[in-house]
Order: structure tokens, then C-alpha cells, then sequence
């Protein structure tokens, strides 16, 4: 069960919990997913669940013992005559070290088995200048790594950091904690849902109804068809020219960027359409992590499109508590001074998204063109924030409507061509590989490999590429629909039942036909889930 | 009863659903089935399918496995030599579950006498997964075939499955004895009481095999072909041990008093692994005296209805002829 898209788990785990859920009396349901949740994991880490039972206690405890603070501050503040000022600095400095322990734990264990192979390597040739012999991260390398820790740790985080705000009460009921971490179908890549978001309606033990099967049937089923055709399809090229890398010309590279990226949305949200989907047959809508991101018009709004959960995470818990700390308060002030009340804070606000983009890249693994990934996005929307106001003004002067539709037409087309970049970044075999593909892209582009047919002897034929087009055309519409409101599962509801059945079984037979699966193809292995 | 309505109704509609898929699945199966056994119809493993093309119930013996049976047996030597009819339905790092199709659908034409197992697929690896895929595969055959979208005709839509072509070298593979790669066999069938691990799911399959063998009248016969990569004195002792508990004759040829004597240095083309012609010459004509002389397999050289054979087997020693 190492992908939701297999046959174990589509052909037998799924159904098989539904069933079981469904036929539970509704108390007993919320422990028919826990149990089927912890198993699911089981079989992929096996004794590594242990490290998830870590962060459920850990965070359930010390949420406890957070709101047990909460009830004694509310308490002692009501006795008269009390320092309310002393008082109010005593529990918060209490409940910061309580969050803290508990920020220290998960992000420290997450830290340990992801990351420290990475930091070691870094620092061996500064130890070495030094005279210091260092090893590697030694026996921690080879315990290896739970799945979906970089997903269920910042759950836990923000759930813990939720109670210390009061945006959220502390649970008392363990169960209900740990279902809300370990959900089985948003383990493996999320979303990162908060805790208000899911965790009630997870323990309600709502009841299994047609109207739901059938939605989550067909999420599902759109998810498998975006995986199967196009990212495992596109597999074949994109790992033929990234495994040689600036060895081919720019056209065959820009070429590749723009297929692996289709690939890596194509198998994210495929497999978040398996768990939204999945979370529908039980009743529980999960926060959808894309919107149309190809819609998008700047960097910045790419990323409120794409993994919105991952980056409304880092909204909230790096970049405003960065923003709001008294270091970076008083940079705002003094560049405020300096460059005025607009230019002020957007420079100052460099800090912040420093920080969450220095994250955001080594949340995605541990390597060198993770961080020259955040890196480059850092540049690009800090920068685009800064010169916005330059270029409104050169728009102004030059006569450019900023509500046009071609300028809109041009931004779309800028950003898409700023994400291609992005991610061959992304998925350079390294830093190193990763400029050297960028130099070539831009230094030697040629259509001469598209001229004399090279792009099809590099594993795709023109009948792979004309299935790949016909099916972006496909989630074209759909988006586009999507992005106007319509929602398209939701409306097959309405239809005859049996014009539902047959939209279902065309879409299941075209996932059977134009699959990229079998003889001659390798699966991709779900993308996300090795972040 | 209410409660139940709910649950019941779900099934029943899934049901349906399911109903109407399989009826769609075996539908888009009959398109994109080859029309005809040849590769060039889009048949997949040609060389082993092409046991479908020999006449129905004239084969004695079927060799089934992995590549160590393509590369080792060859049925236009021994037929040469003993005049018995066999063909090979091997294909490269096959699974047991692939053997069992493979197997099954051979036996929907022929009933041979003796089915020939090589022992290196048996230990081969699979989970439950490649079990259940080759499963559907089996049932709806456009789970393997769905790639012939590409290639689709009229023709696919409105013909009908014809099994027409056969093997010339009945499915084995020539290689050639000038293509050499020396073998280091300092530790090949080292002395060992030791027993090689065997899945359970191996083990059930291959039980599986026996009993599919039984219903249809043949012998299971295990052989274990020489090689110094892929066989062991482990594995040995554990097919010697699964033999007797499956109630079935073993033959070893790497060690014992059926050891066919490869020379190492010449006769394995890529460096102990696989046979070349050469190796595969001594092996063949080692299981042909087994089968002619054990199971007193019958001499169709004389026979008219097997004309065919000559003809395969006096343009198999052009072949050889070509590469000496």
C-alpha cells in the first residue's frame, strides 16, 4: 500500500473500511477509521508509528495542559486586587514554554529523521576546517522515516499553537486527536489540515450516503485519471532528460520543465482528489489544496493556489509571528522612516518571507535546490512586491490597462514561464545540475530537437504526447468551469441516474485505456509523499 | 430494518455499477485483444503465446518459466534427437502467478503429458498486489492490452481472436556460442545444509500449479537448468524438500547425478547467468534423454501429422548452420 493509487488500496482497503464504517454502529465508526488509519500506516512504516503516537500524545497532553493554564490565568485574573500585568506575564511566559516544548519535540523529531543527514553534510567541511572529525547522522540515517511525518507534524503544531492563541480548545478526548492526525487518507501528502477544520466532523461518525459515495467516487476517479495518464506518461520523458540533464538542448529542457510540471500537479492534486474524495465517503470535506494555480497572474498568487494548506501554514505560523516579533516590528519602523510608509514595511516584510520561504524549501527535502527553489521564489515575490509600485506607475505612463485582458493575458504567461523555472529547479538532480539546466535553457535554446523528431525518442511518441494534450485540455475546461464556480461532481448529482452511472463508468474505462500502466511504463511513486 | 435499507441499497447500486463495468471492461477487452498472436498485432510475450498456434493437443511436453528455460531448452534439438513434441512458454523474469496464465492458457489447446517447471521462477519475488493485477489482467484482458489504443483498427472493433502463428524455434531463445562472458564459479553449489527461504505465496501458487497440472492429466516434473548466478545449494535442498512434500519428481542439473557439465568459461553468455547455444545444446540434449528414457515420452518423427516439425527442425539447423 505504498500509493493510494494502487490495487490494494483502491481495490480492497477503501472499500473494505467503507464498508465497515458504514455497517458500524455510529459510535464505533470513529475508531473503525483510527484503527483503519493506524494500520494503513502500519503497513507502510511498520514499528515507525510509533514516532506518530509520539506527536498525538505529545501535542494531546500539552494542549491539556495549556488549557489547564488557560482556566488558571482566567481564574487568577478574576481574584481582586491582582496584578493583572504580572499575572498575565507569568502565564504567558508558562504557556509559551509549554508550546515551546512541544514545537521542540515534533519539529525536533521531524528534524532528526529527515534532516540531519542533510545539516551533517553541511557541516562536516566546517568541522573539518576546525579539526573536527564528524560522522554522519550515524544510527538515526538507518531508522529511515515515517510516512507523511512532514504532513502530520505541522498538523500537530498548528493544533498545539492553536490552543496556545485560543483559537481552538484543548481535546480531551485522545481519540479524537489522533484520528484527526492520522486520517489515512491525508497521511501520505495531506492536506495540512487544522484542527477546527476536521477533527469534529472526523469523530461525528456521519453516516455513508449515496450522494457522497458517488462524489468521492468520482474525485477519486479524476484523481487516478490525472495520475495514470498524464504523470506517469510524462514519467518516462521528464526522467530520461532530468537523469542526463544539460546534456540536451534548451528546447528538449524547457520542454521537460513544462512536462514535469504538469506531472507534479497532475500526481499532487491527482492524490489529493483521493483523499478529498476519500474524506467525502465518510462525510468530511477536507480543505482542497489547489485552486486553478495555472490561473494565476504573479508568483505570490501561485502560491495561494497551489499547496494553499502548506502555504496558509506558513502564513500563519512563521511569516506573521515573524512579522509581529519585536525585532522585526522595529526594522518595519525604521524602514519606514527611510522608505516611507509604502516601500517601509514592503521591504521590512523581506524578513518574514525569508524566513517562510527558507522553509518552505527545506520542508520540501533535504537539499540544495530546495533551498535555491525557496530562494528563487523568495527573490520573485519579494522583489515583484517591491517594484509593483514602480511598474503601476510605468504602466500608468505608457498607457497599459491593468484591467485588460491581454495584460492579464501577459502576467498569466509570465507567471507560468516563472513556475516552469521554478520547478526545474525543483526537480534538478541538485543544486549544481539545477543552474546548469537553467544556463542551458537559456543559453543554448534550440527547436532543433522538435525539428528532427528527437523529443520523440526520448520515451514518449506522439500518440503519449497527443494523450497528454487531449487530457490538459480536459483539466483545462474542468478547471476553467471550476474557477467560474461550477462545480462539476457536485452538479452529476442532479443528473438522471442513468446518465450518473454512465459519466462514471466513460471515466473509469478511459483511466483502464489511456493509463500509462503496464508493460513499458514505471509508476511514478506519489511525489509528495517523500517530502 | 430502516438501518439496514440504507447499506442494502448502497450494495445493490454498487452492484449494478459493478455489472455494468465488467460488461464495458470485457467489451473494450475483445478491441483491444490482438486479433492474432504475432507481436506485430500487438501480442505481448509472442514467443511464449505462440504455444497457441500449434496444433491443438500435439504437444507432449511444455517447459514453462523464466528466461533460464528460453535460454536452455531447446525443443527443435530434442526433437532432433528423440522426436519430442514440446514448446517453451517462458518469458523473462517471470512470477509464478504469469506461469500459472501462462500455463492455463496453453492447456486451453494442448494436454501434454508432462509440464516442465524451471525451479529460478519459484523463488522469484511478488506480493499480493502483481497477484491481483495478473488476476484482472486474466479476466479482462484489457488491463494488458490497453496500450493498443494506439493502434487500433476497424478491424480490431469488428474481428474476431485468431491464434494462426507459432514459434519457428518454439520458443526458444538462440544465443549464439560465440557470444561468451565467462563465469567465476569459485563458489557455485558450494556444500550447504542450508534451505533457501520460500514465500508462502510462492509456495501456495506453485501448489496451485500442481494442482491445475493434475486436472488436466499432466506430470509436473521441476528442473533446475544450470547457472551459476541464480542457482545454489540452498535452493537445491529446498526444492528437493518441496518435491517430496508436492509429490513430484526433481531434477538438478547443477549438481548430482544429473549435473550437465557447462563449462564455465564458454558456455554461459553473460557471465553465468544465462546459457549460450552451446550450453543450452548440452542441457537440451540432457532432458531429452531424461524425458525420452524416464517418462518414456513418444518418438513423432515418423509421424505424418507432425511433417511440420521436420520442416521447423531443417530450418533450425540452417540457423545454426548460419551462426557456426
Amino acid at each position: 500500500m505504498n500509493s493510494y493509487f494502487s490495487i490494494a488500496v483502491i481495490g480492497a482497503f477503501l472499500p473494505a473500511v467503507v464498508l465497515v464504517y458504514a455497517l458500524a454502529p455510529r459510535r464505533v465508526r470513529p475508531v473503525v477509521l483510527l484503527a483503519a488509519s493506524y494500520l494503513f500506516f502500519w503497513s507502510i512504516s511498520g514499528a515507525l508509528l510509533v514516532f506518530l503516537l509520539v506527536s498525538t500524545v505529545s501535542v494531546w497532553a500539552l494542549g491539556l495542559l495549556l488549557g489547564r493554564l488557560q482556566t488558571r490565568r482566567r481564574g487568577a485574573l478574576a481574584v481582586p486586587g491582582c496584578d493583572r500585568k504580572a499575572c498575565r506575564r507569568f502565564y504567558r511566559r508558562a504557556m509559551r514554554g509549554v508550546v515551546a516544548a512541544g514545537v521542540i519535540l515534533n519539529i525536533g523529531i521531524l528534524i532528526a529523521l529527515k534532516y540531519l543527514g542533510f545539516f551533517a553534510r553541511i557541516a562536516q567541511p566546517l568541522l573539518a576546517l576546525i579539526g573536527i572529525a564528524a560522522d554522519g547522522p550515524g544510527t538515526l540515517g538507518t531508522i529511515g522515516v515515517p510516512i507523511g511525518i512532514s504532513f502530520y507534524t505541522l498538523s500537530a503544531v498548528s493544533y498545539l499553537v492553536d490552543v496556545y492563541r485560543e483559537g481552538t480548545a484543548p481535546d480531551r478526548n485522545l481519540g479524537r486527536l489522533a484520528l484527526f492526525l492520522a486520517f489515512f487518507p491525508q497521511i501520505m501528502e495531506g492536506p495540512i489540515c487544522r484542527y477546527r477544520q476536521s477533527a469534529s466532523a472526523l469523530w461525528e461518525g456521519r453516516p455513508v450516503v449515496a450522494h457522497n459515495l458517488y462524489r468521492g467516487g468520482m474525485r477519486i476517479l479524476w484523481g487516478l485519471a490525472k495520475k495514470l495518464i498524464v504523470a506517469d506518461r510524462v514519467n518516462l520523458f521528464v526522467k530520461t532528460v532530468f537523469d542526463a540533464g544539460a546534456t540536451y538542448d534548451g528546447g528538449v529542457i524547457a520542454l521537460a520543465a513544462v512536462l514535469y510540471t504538469v506531472q507534479l500537479y497532475c500526481d499532487f492534486s491527482g492524490t489529493m482528489d483521493f483523499a478529498v474524495g476519500a474524506g467525502q465517503m465518510f462525510g468530511v470535506e477536507l480543505p482542497e489544496n489547489f485552486r486553478q494555480p495555472f490561473f494565476s497572474r504573479t508568483a505570490a498568487e501561485f502560491w495561494q493556489r497551489w499547496h494553499i494548506t502548506l502555504g496558509s501554514w506558513f502564513r500563519d505560523y512563521v511569516f506573521y509571528p515573524v512579522s509581529l516579533s519585536a525585532p522585526v516590528k522595529r526594522l518595519t519602523g525604521a524602514a519606514r522612516r527611510v522608505l516611507g510608509n509604502r516601500m517601509g514595511p514592503l521591504a521590512a516584510s523581506g524578513v518574514a518571507l525569508a524566513a517562510v520561504w527558507l522553509c518552505n524549501g527545506l520542508w520540501h527535502g533535504a537539499g540544495g535546490q530546495y533551498v535555491l527553489f525557496g530562494l528563487y521564489y523568495f527573490v520573485l515575490i519579494w522583489g515583484g512586491g517591491l517594484m509593483g509600485p514602480v511598474a503601476e506607475r510605468f504602466c500608468a505612463a505608457v498607457g497599459i490597462d491593468h484591467n485588460g485582458r491581454a495584460w492579464h493575458a501577459w502576467q498569466r504567461a509570465r507567471t507560468l514561464a516563472v513556475v516552469f523555472v521554478g520547478e526545474l529547479i525543483f526537480r534538478a538532480p541538485g543544486g549544481t545540475a539545477a543552474l546548469a539546466m537553467v544556463a542551458r535553457l537559456v543559453g543554448g535554446f534550440t527547436l532543433a530537437s522538435f525539428r528532427d523528431g528527437t523529443v520523440l525518442s526520448l520515451g514518449m511518441d506522439a500518440a503519449d504526447f497527443a494523450a497528454v494534450g487531449a487530457f490538459c485540455v480536459a483539466l483545462f475546461v474542468v478547471g476553467l468551469l471550476r474557477e467560474r464556480g461550477t462545480r462539476l461532481f457536485g452538479r452529476m448529482w442532479a443528473a438522471h441516474p442513468v446518465a450518473r452511472v454512465t459519466v462514471m463508468v466513460c471515466l473509469a474505462l478511459t483511466v483502464v485505456v489511456f493509463g500509462a500502466y503496464g508493460a513499458g511504463y514505471q509508476p511514478v511513486d506519489p511525489m509528495y509523499a517523500q517530502f | 430494518m430502516q438501518r439496514l435499507g440504507r447499506p442494502v441499497r448502497l450494495l445493490a447500486w454498487g452492484a449494478v455499477a459493478a455489472a455494468l463495468m465488467c460488461a464495458v471492461l470485457a467489451l473494450a477487452s475483445h478491441v483491444v485483444m490482438p486479433k492474432n498472436n504475432q507481436a506485430a498485432f500487438g501480442q505481448i510475450d509472442a514467443a511464449a503465446n505462440g504455444v497457441l498456434g500449434e496444433r491443438a493437443d500435439s504437444l507432449d511436453v511444455l517447459f514453462v518459466g523464466d528466461s533460464e528455460t528460453y535460454h536452455s531448452f531447446s525443443p527443435l534439438q530434442m526433437w532432433g534427437e528423440r522426436g519430442i513434441a514440446s514448446y517453451v512458454c517462458a518469458t523473462s523474469a517471470q512470477r509464478l502467478p504469469y506461469t500459472r496464465t501462462l500455463l492455463c492458457r496453453a492447456l486451453t489447446r494442448q494436454r501434454p503429458r508432462i509440464v516442465v517447471l524451471e525451479t529460478h521462477c519459484i523463488f522469484a519475488g511478488f506480493d499480493e498486489e502483481d497477484e491481483a493485477l495478473r488476476a484482472l489482467k486474466d479476466l479482462f484482458p484489457v488491463f494488458e492490452y490497453h496500450n493498443r489504443w494506439k493502434s487500433l483498427t476497424l478491424g480490431d472493433i469488428t474481428g474476431s481472436v485468431r491464434f494462426t502463428w507459432t514459434d519457428p524455434l518454439k520458443g526458444f531463445t538462440l544465443k549464439s556460442a560465440t557470444e561468451v562472458r565467462a563465469a567465476d564459479a569459485s563458489g557455485y553449489m558450494a556444500p550447504s545444509s542450508e534451505l533457501e527461504d520460500l514465500p508462502a505465496r510462492n509456495r501456495r501458487v506453485l501448489e496451485d500449479i500442481k494442482a491445475i497440472c493434475d486436472a488436466h492429466g499432466a506430470k509436473l516434473v521441476l528442473v533446475s537448468t544450470p547457472s551459476t548466478v541464480n542457482w545454489s545449494m540452498p535452493k537445491h535442498n529446498r526444492m528437493v524438500a518441496v518435491a517430496r512434500e508436492l509429490g513430484v519428481d526433481y531434477w538438478d542439473l547443477n549438481t548430482g547425478d544429473t549435473k550437465v557439465d557447462i563449462d564455465w568459461q564458454t558456455e554461459t553468455c553473460d557471465g553465468g547467468d544465462h546459457l549460450n547455444l552451446s550450453g543450452a545444446q548440452k542441457v537440451s540434449s540432457r532432458m531429452a534423454a531424461l524425458l525420452s528414457d524416464t517418462y518414456r515420452m513418444p518418438d513423432h518423427r515418423e509421424d505424418d501429422a507432425y511433417s511440420d516439425w521436420d520442416e521447423a527442425y531443417t530450418s533450425y539447423g540452417r540457423q545454426l548452420a548460419a551462426l557456426a
